[in-house]
């Protein structure tokens, strides 16, 4: 199941720049609760206004790449584990095992399944949020950053060779629907929709999290 | 970009090399290599990470050549530490020039500080200093302004300027201090130590005084005859007799000139350089050769008199002779005089100058490196001693805070 040549590439317009955050040396992953936006900042997790841009909240969590929230709960990757974080205390209530074993990247959550990028394997897992048994593998031909679901269409980001991009693909057949280009030398490391029109996206080394207009 | 790479990186920034190695020890890709190089520059082991810094710039693809740019500053702060020199300086402009083209200016910054360590070390002192000044530092992290500074007051300490030594000293103070790594903050400490420890004991007209690096200069070149028993050289005015390889001659100098009278006897003089108490005919025999070199490499800068009682030390253009002794006596405080010069030394090159067996040189080389006063660098045959820099605190810095990726 790999990629055919893409259609429809657009340039990305980035509309806004939070960042970089102090003690904040890169992102990994990006999420969003509804009103917060958290990203992934190595030691721990930060969350900010997206409307302000204040940062409001921070988790001493390890988080070394994706993140996710079902809702409830903040999920986070941080070396070979997929944790289950209470977002209140900060606290890891259960963890399971990474597809990757390490290998992996973004991470985000629709309808009770998780989704986790495996960046230089270049795939994209679905998995069984309770153990972590991967249900179904899609492949792509770049190396897979952010993954994210926004309104019922899955897109991911690719960082590969110092090019980097935002792709919606078809769940089934990973066929590359449309793609978003990045400047050249800006770079997505993690992705969420906020469900309204944006793509919150990851810059990890600007430690700058960038709102990136969704087509 | 993934997991294990970001916990590898988490593990480093916090000082923890070993979790670093254990998130990334059997992967091969590019990124892992790299951090896997840092994590073993951190452990001390700078042969294995020199090859696997090596390996990891290979690794990168052909197109992801800033990554490359940064694995390539973090071989080249490997290969300083060793001193390797070449290796050190070899891609480091071209990767300073893609860095700054390609708008990453911090690690083009390091870059340039590190051509700025290697110019110190090959010993282009004015070279370097001129390279550092010429330097911006507008908004660059508190990490880099320390290891500027630092720079800076090392190459201070080199021209015997202390308040140029003191002033930046103190802003690698406050900038270690804003930087928060711990390996900044004990390198600001070790060049501070050194800067108000007394560098030598001067012992003149009979009397000894101590002499802190500020109040070396004058005795650089200067107008009355110096023996120098830190840099084991005689010298006056632009005249510099080195002694490095003649320890007998050395010490017969500093015999002569520790008293006032610069008079010593056969008794004394042969006890000094022969180690006997008893001296029969042969003992004087040989002294008398041994003056007689004294007096052939000294020519110009002073005659050796024999006298009724011994000998005596003459200044051609001076009455009085300034002796420089290492602050302390004894073998380390020798050792570190050589090596504090900035080259590399074998064992048995430190022994020859010492006059002392090897092994007695190298038990006292294993205290001082204990200390992390003195670090080996190379191993067997090629092993050589050289005074300590922080050799990892810029590695560790390099990669992790930013990242490779």
């Amino acid at each position: 199941m790999t990629t055919r040549s893409k259609p429809q590439s657009r340039p990305a317009e980035i509309l806004r720049e939070y960042g970089p955050f102090p003690d904040v040396a890169q992102i990994g992953g990006v999420t969003y609760d509804g009103e917060l936006a958290w990203a992934a900042a190595g030691t721990h997790l930060i969350a900010f206004e997206p409307v302000t841009g204040k940062s409001v909240r921070q988790l001493p969590v390890a988080s070394d790449a994706g993140t996710a929230f079902d809702g409830r709960h903040l999920y986070q990757l941080s070396g070979a584990s997929i944790n289950k974080v209470d977002p209140t205390t900060g606290e890891i209530v259960s963890s399971i095992p990474a597809p990757g074993q390490g290998r992996d990247s973004g991470l985000t959550w629709a309808e009770g399944k998780l989704w986790v990028g495996q960046y230089l394997d270049r795939k994209i897992h679905c998995i069984d949020p309770k153990d972590g048994r991967i249900l179904k593998t899609l492949e792509s031909d770049r190396f897979v950053t952010g993954v994210t679901w926004s309104n019922g269409e899955l897109w991911h980001a690719t960082w590969e060779n110092d090019e980097s991009d935002i792709r919606h693909i078809d769940p089934e057949t990973a066929a590359v629907l449309e793609r978003v280009e990045l400047p050249a030398g800006v770079g997505v490391s993690g992705l969420e929709s906020n469900g309204a029109g944006i793509f919150f996206c990851g810059g990890g080394r600007s430690g700058k999290v960038r709102a990136v207009r969704k087509p | 970009m993934d997991s294990s790479l970001g916990a590898a990186a988490r593990a480093l920034s916090q000082g923890d090399p070993l979790h670093a190695l254990k998130h990334v020890a059997l992967r091969d890709d590019a990124l892992a290599l790299a951090l896997r190089g840092i994590a073993m520059a951190q452990l001390g082991e700078l042969s294995s990470a020199h090859a696997l810094l090596r390996r990891a710039e290979k690794a990168f693809d052909l197109g992801e050549s800033v990554a490359r740019a940064r694995c390539l500053l973090a071989r080249a702060e490997v290969a300083l530490a060793r001193r390797d020199l070449n290796e050190a300086g070899r891609g480091l402009g071209a990767a300073r020039e893609l860095l700054a083209a390609r708008g990453d200016h911090e690690n083009a910054l390091l870059a340039a500080l590190l051509e700025v360590r290697r110019s110190t070390l090959l010993g282009n002192v004015e070279a370097a200093q001129a390279a550092l000044s010429s330097l911006s530092f507008d908004g660059a992290p508190a990490r880099l302004l320390t290891l500027a500074a630092l720079a800076s007051a090392d190459l201070a300490m080199k021209r015997l300027d202390g308040v140029a030594a003191r002033t930046a000293l103190d802003a690698a103070g406050q900038a270690a201090t804003e930087s928060r790594i711990p390996q900044l903050l004990a390198e600001v400490e070790r060049l501070a130590t050194r800067l108000r420890s007394p560098a030598a004991r001067l012992v003149r007209a009979g009397r000894e005084s101590a002499l802190f690096i500020h109040e070396l200069l004058p005795y650089r070149n200067p107008r009355e005859l110096v023996v120098d028993a830190c840099r084991r050289e005689v010298r006056w005015r632009q005249q510099a007799v080195s002694l490095v390889r003649r320890p007998v001659l050395l010490e017969l100098a500093v015999a002569l000139t520790e008293r006032a009278s610069h008079e010593a006897t056969r008794a004394e003089l042969v006890e000094r350089v022969f180690g006997v108490r008893r001296i029969n005919d042969s003992h004087r025999v040989r002294l008398r050769v041994e003056v007689g070199r004294l007096r052939h490499v000294l020519l110009g800068l002073a005659e050796v008199r024999a006298t009724k009682l011994g000998y005596l030390l003459v200044p051609v253009a001076s009455q009085e002779v300034s002796l420089l002794l290492p602050p302390t006596d004894g073998q380390a405080s020798a050792l570190l005089a050589l090596l504090h010069g900035g080259e590399t030394w074998a064992t048995s090159s430190l022994a020859d100058a010492l006059g002392k067996s090897q092994r007695a040189v190298q038990r006292a080389l294993g205290d001082l490196e204990r200390e992390g006063v003195v670090q080996a660098v190379g191993k067997g045959r090629a092993r050589r001693w050289v005074a300590a820099v922080a050799p990892t605190s810029s590695v560790a810095l390099l990669l992790v805070p930013p990242g490779t990726l």
